[in-house]
């Protein structure tokens, strides 16, 4: 028997977060300071990250940090420092996006693990293949690919892959301040802690969360993923970081997804006639607490692309 | 006062066929950058065959401007098929460098052709001194930045990396950071990394608010609806700016646009690097090139992230503005100086009476009124109404062959 167990991964908000979401199954935490990475629940700050740290770490946890901004010259003056306090907190890894990275990293000499994480960019085994040359550690792939794809990209490269199975993706990213913007049109006053989304012209169905951070203005998907009823998949392909966006969600719901999660891992692991009986119900439980405007759907994982 | 030791920097111009190509150089372009039949995000730009190419390459060898290929799709597992035959082929054929976003072709380009120059696409998202020196160090000559890059990051990134840099300075932008935009998929089921992208970034959306007492929209139905379309970059008014930054490339965008369209760009942009080098210190920015880029002017114009961030200013909201205002009417194929008469091909319906510009090459311009017009037959005729029909034109000043001729709408 091979060792293979994914990590069942989460993103949190604050420090009461990674340890509720940490107690209701997750392997890993994904936390962030909004100034290094986009699309954050919370803001971490070095300090609340040390005890995040020492905290996951007691309990056989990992912890990795978000510095997946894309960079401008400005980020450059701080980054290095950053990264390197992180090195000394010894976190587990960083998760990154931008092309810089492998240089800075080995100017400054760290030896951080970096999960690569280019949004869009990460569709192709050969890039993958390129960049695992150059320093990656492991490598996340994009959320606009076939199930299909992921398990052949899989297979044609050698260090760890992850993808998201669940919560909304981001599908539109800007430096610009679009919803300000659009305030400033119409001569409305924009009050930063509103949530807010778009929907398509004449399509009252659809629900687009649109937000603003430091780096910018995120759209995310329509849909929520929830690819829990195809794990066995998941894991047949021995695919290493499941992936769950706890962004826009409140806590209670993460925590009972990361649950639902965590059992349906363990069941197929253990017994994968049990998951198939149990799998309809599963589904069923994220469905009687999924917010109302929110659908589910498998994403791309099962939808044909035109190119 | 600093001592000038700059060389010109290249006028590139885009090229979404044959004709296209002959223009732009014919224009003042440097070099021209165009798309094969794979790899390349303009699916439908008239995209160039082989042999096509080899023609183009021909007639930019004698002008001594360069031809670049744009392959900068984000690949999917499936189109890793006959990389190494295409970039072969492409510099066997001589063309001068290709610009890739996806690493795959970058590394299948090298080992395939290594003389073949590689440039970083602006689909890579190039936005930092660390990634120029990053594919700097991987031997890479040229990266193309985002277009979210400011003149002074410019200026930082060139003091600290000896790297060339191109940077757009005319024409349609994508809103997003390019390549980071799927909205296409999701919304189309198109791939917008691969082609597809169905500009929906520019449709009209209802912004809604979860407030205390519920769901709010803040835009249904008003005729002020949310949407995310940007203005068009043109840096007419700035062009030194970039030039003193040290940008070695300066690209216009545009493969889908008209020979009009890229014809007047390129002539306006060819006069500004010109005039600038002639006397550096004595340049002032002439209000007639501004004129004369507002007759291809397709949206209202901003300088994008150049200099302060762009606000709501910079984008399109309400109805589409009418521009252009101007009609690529005809095309001067040929022209008798004894009797000053155009053969031009027509390119929109134009008549007697009419107020028409011809422009050429070194920013040669004039006005005059259409008087006589006779059609393939030698019939005078009152007004060429037919598609590309060819006839005959009195011409008040001399024109010649690549010559055009448009009109006010
Ligand atoms: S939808 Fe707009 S921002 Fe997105 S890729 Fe298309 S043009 Fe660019």
């Amino acid at each position: 028997m091979s060792s293979y167990k994914p990590e069942l991964q989460v993103s949190a908000r604050n420090l009461e977060e990674v340890k509720r979401l940490a107690q209701a199954g997750a392997d890993a935490i994904f936390v962030g300071n909004q100034q290094f990475a986009n699309r954050q629940p919370g803001d971490f700050s070095l300090f609340e990250i040390k005890e995040a740290t020492e905290w996951l770490h007691s309990q056989g946890k990992k912890i990795y940090v978000m510095v997946n901004a894309i960079y401008h010259n400005e980020h450059l003056e701080s980054l290095p420092t950053y990264l390197k306090d992180l090195e000394q907190l010894k976190v587990d890894g960083i998760v990154a996006g931008d092309q810089s990275i492998y240089q800075i990293l080995r100017d400054i000499k760290c030896s951080l693990p970096l999960t690569w994480d280019p949004e869009t960019l990460s569709t192709n085994y050969q890039t993958l293949n390129f960049w695992a040359q150059r320093g990656l550690s492991r490598a996340t792939l994009s959320n606009e690919l076939s199930l299909d794809a992921v398990i052949k990209i899989k297979e044609n490269v050698h260090f760890p892959i992850e993808m998201q199975i669940h919560g909304m993706t981001n599908i539109f990213h800007s430096k610009r301040k679009l919803v300000r913007n659009y305030y400033a049109q119409i001569d409305e006053t924009y009050d930063r802690s509103k949530t807010r989304f778009i929907k398509e012209n004449r399509k009252p169905e659809t629900h687009y969360p649109i937000f603003e951070d430091l780096n910018g203005t995120h759209i995310m998907s329509n849909e929520d993923l929830a690819m829990i009823e195809y794990l066995d998949q998941i894991i047949d392909a021995k695919i290493d970081g499941l992936y769950i966006e706890g962004i826009l969600k409140t806590i209670d719901y993460n925590e009972k997804i990361v649950a639902l999660y965590r059992e349906a891992i363990d069941t197929y692991l253990a017994d994968p006639a049990a998951f198939e009986t149990k799998k309809t119900a599963f589904k069923q439980m994220i469905a009687d607490i999924q917010p109302d405007d929110r659908q589910l759907n498998t994403g791309f994982y099962f939808k044909e692309q035109i190119d | 006062m600093t001592t000038r030791t700059r060389t010109k920097p290249e006028l590139l111009a885009p090229a979404g066929n044959l004709e296209k190509l002959k223009f732009a150089i014919h224009y003042g372009a440097d070099a021209v950058y165009i798309g094969g039949q794979q790899f390349g995000l303009r699916s439908n730009a008239g995209n160039f065959s082989y042999d096509e190419m080899r023609e183009g390459v021909a007639f930019a060898n004698k002008y001594n401007a360069k031809v670049y290929v744009a392959a900068n799709i984000i690949a999917h597992n499936e189109n890793l098929e006959g990389l190494h035959e295409f970039f072969k082929e492409l510099y066997e054929i001589g063309i001068s460098g290709v610009i890739v976003a996806d690493p795959a072709l970058i590394q299948a380009s090298r080992e395939a052709a290594p003389d073949l120059e590689v440039h970083i696409s602006t689909q890579a998202s190039v936005a930092n001194w660390k990634t120029a020196e990053f594919w700097k160090n991987e031997g890479l000559p040229r990266v193309v930045l985002a277009r979210e890059v400011s003149v002074e990051e410019i200026r930082e990134m060139k003091e600290k990396v000896d790297i060339e840099i191109e940077a757009f300075i005319h024409g349609a932008m994508c809103i997003s950071y390019s390549g980071r935009c799927v909205l296409s998929n999701h919304m189309s089921a198109r791939d917008a990394n691969r082609g597809g992208c169905a500009q929906s970034c520019r449709w009209k959306y209802d912004l809604f608010e979860d407030g205390t007492d519920g769901t709010v929209a803040v835009s249904d139905e008003s005729d002020e609806q949310y949407t995310m379309s940007s203005q068009d970059l043109s840096m007419v008014e700035h062009l030194p700016d970039l030039i003193e930054a040290g940008v070695d490339s300066l690209k216009i965008e545009g493969r889908m646009k008209s020979i009009h369209y890229v014809a007047t760009v390129v002539n306006v942009y060819r006069k500004i690097i010109d005039t600038y080098f002639e006397d550096p210190e004595n340049y002032q920015i002439q209000q007639e090139w501004i004129d004369e880029i507002w007759k291809a002017a397709q949206r209202s114009l901003t300088s994008g992230f150049y200099y302060d961030e762009p606000t709501e200013k910079d984008q399109l909201f309400g109805r589409p503005n009418r521009i252009p205002k101007y009609d690529f009417a005809g095309l001067v194929l040929d022209y008798d100086e004894e009797t000053q008469m155009a053969t031009i091909q027509q390119r929109n319906n134009f008549g007697i009476g009419d107020e028409v510009e011809f422009f050429g090459p070194n920013f040669y311009h004039f006005k005059q009124t259409i008087t006589a017009i006779w059609d393939e037959n030698d019939e005078p005729i009152e007004r060429a109404k037919h598609a590309m029909m060819i006839t005959k034109v009195k011409v008040d000043q001399p024109v010649e062959k690549f010559n055009m001729m448009r009109k006010g709408k």
